[in-house]
C-alpha cells in the first residue's frame, strides 16, 4: 500500500510537469505547425538564468519570474530569426510534401537546441549544479509515519493546475486565444479574416516558451542542472503529446499524466531499466488503436 | 521528355547505376591512399554513416516517412553482428550479411506499425524507438552485456591481402573493409531510386490518395520501404560496431537525430545529397577544431565551440536552402 501511493504521488507530480511540456509542444505545433525540440533547450537556458540571479542573492521568485519572462522573449525571438523566415520557404517544390514540411523545422530547431545548449555551456560551464526549490522537499508526517508526498510536489501540482486553468480561459474566453485557435486551424482562412499570423504565431511560441521554461524551474529542484539535463523531459513530453493528440491541448495534459503515472509505476513496482520499453509499448497500443493520439482528431484525408 | 522516355525503358539503369558506384569506390580508395591514419578512420566513418544516412533518404525523402529512430535499428544490426561473432566464430563477412536479415525482420515489425502513422506521430514513436531498443541491453544482461557491451573488431587482413597489396594500417584495413558494403548500399539505392519501385514511392511522399489512385498500394509500400530502409540502417550498424564496440552507447538517439541532420543539410531527396550532408557531418568538428586553433581560448569556450558554431552553420543552411546543398539543382522528382 506504501509503495502504491508512493508511486502515485510522485508520478502525479511528474505527470503534472510532462503534461506541462507536453502542452508547451502542442501550442507551437498547433500554432506554428512545427515540433520544437528546442524547447526544453529553451528551458534549460531559462532555468540558467534564474539559477544565476538566485546565486547573486536575489530571492527564489525574482529568479522565477524573471525566467518565465526570459523564456517567452527567448521563445518569441526564435520564431521571429528563424522559424518566420523558414515558413516563408514552404512555397519551394521541396517543402510542399507534408514529410518535409514537418522534417526541415524540426532539423531547424535541433540546431537551436545545439547552439543553446553550447552556449549555456560557455557562459555557465558544464557541471552538474543544483537548483533550489521554493517549497521543502521532504515528506509529510501523518500520525507519525512519513508520507510520500512533499509540499514541493504540492506546489508543482497546484502550480501546474493554475496554469492549466488559465491557458485554457485564455484560448476559449479571450479574443486573442480566439484568434490563436483560429490560426490554428487554417492560416490562410485566418489571416484572410484580419488576424495578423506572424503575431499569433509568435505568441504561441511565447507562451509555449513560458509553459515549458516553468515546467524547467519545476524539475530541477529533483534532477539537478546542466546544459542536457532536460533531454529527456523532452522526448517524455513529446511522447505525452502524441499519446494525447498532438491536435488536442487537453490530450496534451492527459498524456503527460498517463506517461507520469507509467513511468513511476513501473519504477516502483518493476526496475528503472524498463521505463522505456513500457513507454514504448503505451505508446504503440494507443497508436494502434488511435493512429492521431487519444483525443485526437479523425484521420480525415484530402484529395 | 525524352531524357524521361529513356529512363523509362531500364537497361540503363543498372549501367548507370553501376557506373556511379565505380566512380565512388575509385574515389574513395584515391582518396583514402592519401589519408593520415586519423582521417582514413574518419572515412571509413563517412561510409558508415552515409549506408545509414541512404536509409533516411530513402525512408524520408523518397517514400516520406518521417524517421527519428534509424539508430535503433542500427543497434539491431550491430548486435546480430557481434553476436554471431562472438557466440558462433562467424567471420564478419558472414556475420554481417546474416544480421541484416534482422534488422531487416524488425524493421518489418516497426513498419506494420509505421504505416498507420503520420507526420509528428510517426516522428515521436520512432523516437522513442531510438530510445528503448537499447536499453533492452539491460534487461537481458546475460545476452547483450548491458552497459559494458560487446567488444568486436574488424580484425586483421588475411595473408592474401597482405601479400597483394602489403600490410595495411588497422585504419586502412577498416576503411577496405567497410568499402564493399558502402559499394553495394549506393549500388542499391541508386538502382531503387531510377526504378519503377522509386517513383511509386515518391508518388506516395507527395500524395497518398493520388497514389492509391493510380493503383499503388501505398500501405504495403510503406511497408516494403521501412524495409529497405531498415536493412541499409542495420549494416551500417553492424560496421558501427565493428570499429570496437557494440553497446547502448554506442547507438544514442543523438546518433538517430544526427543522421537526419545529415540527410537534411546534404539533400534528402539524393544519393549526392546523403553522402555530402554525411561528410559535413563527420568531417565539420575537425574543420572547426583547425580553424579554431588559431585563436586563444579558455578550456570553458574551447570545449563547446564546435558544438555551436556548427548548430549555427545547420540553422543557416537549412533557413536559406531548406532542399540541402545538393537540393537546389534537384528539378526532376
Amino acid at each position: 500500500m506504501d509503495t502504491f501511493l508512493a508511486a502515485l504521488f510522485s508520478g502525479t507530480s511528474r505527470g503534472a510537469i510532462y503534461a506541462l511540456v507536453a502542452l508547451g509542444l502542442v501550442i507551437v505545433w498547433r500554432g506554428a505547425g512545427v515540433v520544437n525540440f528546442a524547447q526544453m533547450g529553451q528551458a534549460m537556458f531559462s532555468t540558467y538564468i534564474a539559477s544565476a540571479l538566485i546565486q547573486n542573492g536575489n530571492s527564489y521568485w525574482v529568479g522565477f519570474f524573471v525566467a518565465l519572462f526570459a523564456g517567452s522573449i527567448l521563445g518569441a525571438l526564435l520564431d521571429i530569426l528563424i522559424m518566420r523566415p523558414l515558413s516563408n520557404k514552404k512555397k519551394t517544390e521541396l517543402l510542399s510534401s507534408e514529410s518535409m514540411r514537418a522534417a526541415v523545422p524540426v532539423i531547424a530547431s535541433l540546431g537551436i537546441l545545439g547552439a543553446l545548449q553550447a552556449l549555456a555551456g560557455i557562459i555557465w560551464a558544464a557541471e552538474e549544479r543544483g537548483f533550489p526549490a521554493p517549497a521543502p522537499q521532504e515528506g509529510f508526517s501523518v500520525a507519525s509515519s512519513i508520507m510520500p508526498f512533499t509540499s514541493f510536489d504540492l506546489f508543482v501540482i497546484s502550480i501546474v493546475a493554475a496554469t492549466l486553468v488559465m491557458t485554457t480561459l485564455f484560448f476559449k474566453r479571450t479574443g486573442v486565444g480566439l484568434a490563436m485557435r483560429a490560426t490554428a486551424l487554417n492560416q490562410e482562412v485566418a489571416r484572410l479574416s484580419g488576424i495578423r499570423t506572424n503575431f499569433t504565431r509568435a505568441l504561441s511560441w511565447a507562451i509555449s516558451g513560458a509553459a515549458s521554461s516553468l515546467a524547467g524551474l519545476l524539475i530541477t529542484p529533483t534532477s539537478n542542472l546542466s546544459p542536457n539535463t532536460l533531454d529527456l523531459v523532452l522526448i517524455i513530453g513529446f511522447t505525452a503529446a502524441v499519446v494525447g493528440g498532438l491536435d488536442s491541448p487537453a490530450g496534451a495534459v492527459l498524456g503527460g499524466f498517463i506517461l507520469g503515472l507509467v513511468i513511476s509505476f513501473v519504477t516502483f513496482y518493476l526496475s528503472p531499466e524498463d521505463v522505456f520499453i513500457s513507454i514504448l509499448g503505451v505508446l504503440l497500443v494507443v497508436l494502434i488503436v488511435k493512429p492521431r493520439g487519444i483525443l485526437g482528431g479523425k484521420d480525415a484525408r484530402r484529395v | 521528355m525524352r531524357d524521361v522516355s529513356s529512363s523509362l525503358k531500364n537497361p540503363s539503369i543498372i549501367r548507370r547505376s553501376l557506373r556511379r558506384t565505380i566512380l565512388f569506390v575509385l574515389f574513395i580508395l584515391v582518396l583514402g591512399s592519401t589519408f593520415e591514419p586519423y582521417n582514413q578512420a574518419q572515412l571509413a566513418v563517412v561510409l558508415i554513416y552515409f549506408i545509414a544516412v541512404l536509409s533516411v533518404t530513402i525512408l524520408t525523402g523518397i517514400s516520406g516517412q518521417i524517421s527519428l529512430g534509424q539508430g535503433a535499428l542500427m543497434a539491431v544490426g550491430g548486435y546480430s553482428t557481434a553476436l554471431l561473432m562472438t557466440n558462433y566464430q562467424l567471420s564478419l563477412w558472414l556475420a554481417v550479411p546474416a544480421s541484416i536479415v534482422g534488422a531487416g525482420i524488425a524493421g518489418a515489425l516497426l513498419g506494420i506499425a509505421a504505416a498507420r502513422l503520420s507526420g509528428p506521430y510517426l516522428a515521436g514513436t520512432t523516437l522513442v524507438i531510438a530510445l528503448a531498443i537499447p536499453t533492452i541491453a539491460n534487461r537481458f544482461m546475460s545476452v547483450f552485456k548491458g552497459d559494458e557491451g560487446l567488444s568486436v573488431d574488424v580484425g586483421y587482413p588475411p595473408a592474401w591481402f597482405t601479400k597483394a597489396f602489403g600490410e595495411p594500417t588497422y585504419e586502412a584495413w577498416q576503411l577496405y573493409v567497410v568499402l564493399p558494403f558502402a559499394a553495394i548500399a549506393l549500388f542499391f539505392a541508386s538502382n531503387l531510386l531510377l526504378s519503377r519501385t522509386g517513383r511509386m514511392w515518391r508518388s506516395i511522399r507527395d500524395h497518398e490518395t493520388a497514389a492509391a489512385l493510380t493503383g499503388v498500394n501505398f500501405s504495403r509500400q510503406k511497408i516494403y520501404a521501412f524495409i529497405v530502409a531498415s536493412i541499409f540502417a542495420g549494416l551500417s550498424g553492424a560496421l558501427y560496431g565493428l570499429r570496437g564496440l557494440v553497446g547502448p552507447s554506442v547507438y544514442p538517439v543523438a546518433l538517430s537525430l544526427t543522421l537526419l541532420t545529415a540527410a537534411v543539410l546534404g539533400g534528402i531527396r539524393s544519393i549526392a545529397g546523403a553522402f555530402i550532408g554525411t561528410v559535413i557531418v563527420v568531417f565539420l568538428p575537425d574543420w572547426i577544431d583547425l580553424v579554431l586553433k588559431n585563436f586563444k581560448l579558455s578550456e570553458q569556450v574551447s570545449n563547446f565551440m564546435p558544438a555551436l558554431i556548427s548548430s549555427l552553420l545547420l540553422i543557416l543552411t537549412v533557413v536559406i536552402n531548406p532542399a540541402g546543398v545538393a537540393g537546389a539543382r534537384h528539378r526532376k522528382h
